[in-house]
């Protein structure tokens, strides 16, 4: 197996940064009431982790030890307004969807970690692998714990205005304790336990 | 030079004056073309709530938009601001040119519970604000003609109460009552 296809499938179930590596739980808390925003904030945050990896890896072997976090951060926050300015400018539809998930993407810990942890020691091509299957991680996580909160909180689920399905009498009386910070809790505790049982936590 | 005790100074400074250099760049390539999609979006969103509109003028002083057909007035537009449950709700208010119907409301912006308050922005609760006059413009169980969404009382009554403080202000207070 190739280290590039090694590094892109660690990220999804053995290092997967929402259970595993338990990174970034904050934004993902504050996200995942609905599948539209798992899918958004997953778009997002994939390029700007894949690109903050790129530049990471390529400076790597100027950047001094001593002042590497504030390097990292400063690449990071530039990166975000970027990105932000652009879509702004140039996709003003695809911003109005993902514009407020992406100011919330430099607070996510797990771009940080992924350069301090991976990028600064690996070549540029194990480092947008890494980037790449980091964050599917963090879409199949962020996708799992929306649908489950999604579900039980309005009783039916949509994508982007499509309605894929809804369970008779939830949807009237819906457990609304899901959408609120305490559901996001008890889903994450849920599923952090089932992942970790299954014995997918051989990451050390 | 690498060994040097300046070096991370050095570094770090060029660093930061790099992404000084990128940001000012991407800030003077997008200025205007966000601008422009912003008003584009108050364009779409003012011929959402008046179909009939061929232009408008846009007041800077009472921020107010006269909405034009056919070179008469068939309503004005101005924004306001409700206090939601997740934050501050952007609302975008059409009246009528007797200053006493409402057209309609859209929202701009809001950061509402998705499912529960956010549902603001449906049409069935929007459309509840079509038509009426200003008097109406109370949750049902207060006597109006709103009703509120079930679980986001707070956020219906930050619309509504957001919806009639704009108003009131901008006839002068107890123009209508």
């Amino acid at each position: 197996m190739s280290s590039f296809w090694k590094n892109l499938t660690k990220g999804i179930v053995k290092s997967n940064p929402t259970f595993i590596l338990m990174l970034g739980l904050c934004p993902t808390l504050a996200v995942s009431t609905s599948l539209d925003n798992a899918v958004g904030m997953t778009a997002a945050f994939v390029v700007v982790l894949v690109l903050s990896n790129i530049i990471v890896s390529a400076i790597r072997n100027y950047v001094p030890d001593r002042v590497r976090i504030p390097v990292f951060i400063v690449i990071i926050a530039t990166l975000v307004s970027v990105v932000d300015l652009m879509m702004q400018g140039f996709m003003p539809a695809l911003s109005k969807s993902l514009g407020i998930y992406i100011p919330l993407i430099v607070v996510n810990c797990i771009i940080l970690g992924r350069a301090e942890a991976f990028a600064r020691r690996n070549g540029i091509l194990d480092s947008i692998a890494d980037g790449l299957g980091i964050g599917i991680g963090f879409g199949v996580a962020i996708f799992l714990i929306s649908f489950i909160r999604e579900l039980l909180g309005t009783g039916k689920l949509e994508l982007f205005g499509f309605k894929l399905f809804s369970i008779p009498g939830l949807d009237q009386n819906p457990a609304a304790i899901f959408l609120f910070p305490m559901g996001a809790f008890l889903v994450i505790g849920l599923l952090l336990a089932l992942f970790r049982q299954l014995g997918v936590s051989k990451y050390e | 030079m690498r060994k040097s005790e300046a070096y991370p100074v050095l570094f770090l400074t060029f660093v930061v004056l790099v992404a000084v250099v990128v940001l000012t760049l991407t800030n003077s390539i997008t200025r205007d073309k966000i601008a422009l999609a912003k008003k584009q979006a108050v364009a779409e969103m003012l011929s959402a709530l008046f179909p009939n509109m061929d232009s408008f003028t846009y007041d800077d002083k009472t921020g107010t938009y006269t909405i034009l057909a056919d070179k008469t007035t068939i309503g004005y537009a101005f924004t306001a601001e409700g206090r939601g449950y997740g934050g501050p709700i952007d609302i975008l208010i059409g009246l009528k040119p007797d200053n006493k119907t409402l057209q309609g409301i859209r929202i701009i912006s809001q950061q509402e519970t998705p499912g529960l308050g956010a549902k603001i922005v449906e049409a069935s609760f929007l459309d509840q604000f079509s038509g009426i006059s200003v008097d109406q413009v109370k949750l049902a169980r207060n006597g109006g003609k709103i009703d509120a969404i079930t679980g986001a009382t707070i956020s219906s009554t930050a619309v509504v109460k957001g919806v009639r403080n704009a108003i009131e202000q901008r006839l002068g207070k107890g123009g209508t009552g």
